[in-house]
């Protein structure tokens, strides 16, 4: 398919309408504060952290894989690392986008540049995300660039994946630092956060890698071979083995002393977040695991495919299940409970603006807010995919393996 | 140096919620939120009773913001809104506040409100002290020990309108305060102390 045949431009028509009604949504909100939100004093974060934490993850995935390819020189990697780094440069953008619409006086934003305070693991955060992003873009820079030979861009790259694989994985790891550093929440304090947040980034990064080679193959604007595809399935399901174990790792320290730790576990198990919990061991890790375990089905397409949607939405999952089962129960209890502050409350009176226990569904706003986005970035990586991956590239490429091949 | 802080004798609290109320006079505290809340102990109903009948207990917390001297919060917070000032109060600049929340996240006590939308108050005008700024929507804000009250030197407004007089207000670091004293002799204890938080307000009784 080419850039100007009728399919695209009605799927990007679409996927503009949508967005822009998520723009306008997120001006909706701005207007009336995040009061429009399912958002409560209990429940302080919800489903914009959610996918912030998400699309973090899947923003690491692809830069690990791009630069494992260099640093590692595995050849085969190589050929991918164009719709990796790609995918990698518009999540991070979303996740970006995802705290700033969470945020509530986003116009004092400028604040974190006037006065950062460096003990903060969002102030981290904020840093160690632009320094990526930054990465991202000199990555797309170098890898199109036509200045100096051969030779010399090879070199560069193989620099800057020297960067970029450690920046990854920081990425992903300050972001588990906000969470892991919270001595208030029982669920959230643990050092398993950081290497489960790597981990599940690299399961779910290679999944939306391998989503977007096999879409871009159907749409034949950029080839992949299927034995490449059964390759990266192969690297997914040894992620998805470990994501497996550190959760098992953390439940069982979570369980085993009988205490706060073994209330949260109560609520994902058999409480609020039990859908969510329990979705992402069956279908998000066990059988997208059994799947890919047998040679004969990695070998299709279609299952690398169904395995691959299953993964993200089961670490969507886990966002989930980890975000919010540890805002439900108070550390200091009793009645009247928490003032909830949110819309619903602040018409109710009495003891029913009050909960004993916190609850949170997210509204329209934040559905319609998140979708946009989503279709904000399948619109850019259309448009930057048909842009950046014409066949020059790709030739140019398998031209920068061969040089490096021969001159190691 | 001066570590502001106060001690609640929980035998003399009666669940009136006049230091919930006071508070939210003092500080112009928007509906839907406080500042100060009384919580009926190991209940589901605001002064229910725990046990089994005849034997029966009833107690009550206040809680507010604990002004931490190792806080949670400020650490966290990544433009430096929340700070601890020179009398020890954890105390919130409005101003600088981007309302991204990771406070509330690491708040132990559940002591910051957050102002989800624009400020609704009833009656509809500010009921506050004058002295006390009005925040915005989109900031968080919590409990300041009624900084503009002892800043000039008079008490917090919830220590000053208990009427069982449960409340002692002063300073932590002078070992002759009244609340140093009624700490040392009752044995107050901090709310939960295991975390390290190293509350500022005591409970004891």
């Amino acid at each position: 398919m080419t850039k100007t045949s009728g399919a695209f431009k009605v799927s990007a028509m679409v996927l503009a309408v949508i967005a822009l009604a998520g723009i306008g949504t997120w001006i909706y909100q701005l207007m009336g504060g995040l009061g429009v939100t399912g958002m409560n004093n209990g429940t302080s974060w919800g489903l914009y952290i959610a996918c912030f934490m998400l699309f973090v993850g899947l923003s690491a995935g692809g830069l690990i894989v791009a630069s494992a390819a260099s640093v590692f020189n595995i050849a085969d990697y190589k050929k991918v690392s164009m719709p990796a780094i790609i995918l990698s440069t518009i999540c991070i953008t979303l996740a970006g986008l995802f705290v700033l619409v969470d945020m509530g006086g986003v116009h004092r934003v400028f604040n974190l540049l006037l006065h950062p305070n460096i003990t903060s693991p969002l102030f981290w955060d904020v840093c160690i995300i632009l320094i990526y992003l930054v990465i991202n873009i000199i990555y797309i820079v170098f890898m199109t660039s036509k200045n100096g030979d051969e030779q010399a861009r090879a070199k560069r790259l193989a620099i800057l994946s020297r960067i970029a694989l450690p920046a990854a994985i920081l990425v992903h790891s300050v972001t588990a630092w906000i969470f892991g550093l919270e001595i208030a929440r029982e669920g959230w304090y643990s050092a398993i956060m950081a290497p489960l947040f790597v981990v599940s980034a690299m399961d779910s990064g290679l999944a939306l890698l391998l989503l977007a080679l096999a879409g871009l193959n159907k749409t034949g604007v950029f080839k992949t071979e299927e034995k490449l595809i059964s390759k990266l399935a192969v690297l997914m399901m040894a992620c998805i083995a470990i994501d497996f174990f550190l959760v098992c790792c953390e439940l069982l320290t979570m369980a085993y002393p009988g205490a706060g730790g073994a209330e949260i576990l109560t609520i994902m198990f058999s409480g609020a977040t039990a859908p969510f919990f329990w979705f992402e061991i069956i279908a998000g890790l066990v059988l997208p695991f059994l799947l890919l375990s047998f040679a004969a089905l990695r070998n299709k397409v279609g299952v690398v495919v169904f395995a691959s949607a299953l993964v993200i939405v089961g670490v969507m999952c886990k966002r989930l299940w980890l975000l919010l089962s540890s805002f439900v129960e108070f550390n200091v209890q009793g009645a009247s409970g928490v003032i909830a502050g949110s819309s619903t409350s602040a018409h109710a009176s009495g003891v029913d603006a009050f909960a004993l226990v916190s609850s949170y569904m997210p509204t329209w706003v934040e559905i319609v807010i998140v979708v946009g986005f989503v279709a904000l970035g399948i619109l850019a990586f259309m448009l930057m995919t048909s842009k950046l991956l014409t066949k020059k590239t790709d030739a140019k490429l398998e031209d920068i393996d061969a040089k490096e091949r021969a001159s190691a | 140096m001066t570590k502001l802080g106060i001690a609640i004798n929980l035998d003399r609290c009666t669940g009136c919620h006049a230091c919930a109320m006071a508070c939210k006079m003092q500080n112009n505290v928007p509906s839907g939120m406080q500042w100060n809340r009384v919580l009926t102990e190991g209940s589901d109903i605001v002064d229910g009773a725990v046990g089994e009948f005849p034997n029966l207990s009833r107690t009550y917390r206040p809680v507010a913001c604990q002004h931490c001297e190792n806080s949670a919060c400020l650490k966290v917070c990544p433009v430096g809104a929340t700070y601890k000032d020179e009398e020890g109060r954890v105390l919130i600049d409005y101003n600088k506040c981007i309302g991204c929340r990771i406070c509330m996240a690491a708040c132990p006590y559940n002591a910051r409100v957050f102002n989800w939308n624009e400020p609704v108050r009833n009656p509809d005008f500010n009921y506050g002290d004058s002295r006390v700024p009005v925040r915005p929507k989109g900031v968080a804000e919590k409990c300041t020990l009624c900084k503009e009250r002892t800043t000039d030197g008079e008490l917090p407004m919830c220590v000053l309108c208990c009427p069982s007089k449960a409340r002692t207000y002063g300073d932590l670091d002078d070992g002759n305060s009244d609340v140093s004293k009624k700490i040392r002799e009752n044995g107050a204890t901090q709310l939960l102390a295991e975390l390290g938080t190293k509350p500022q307000l005591y409970y004891f009784g």
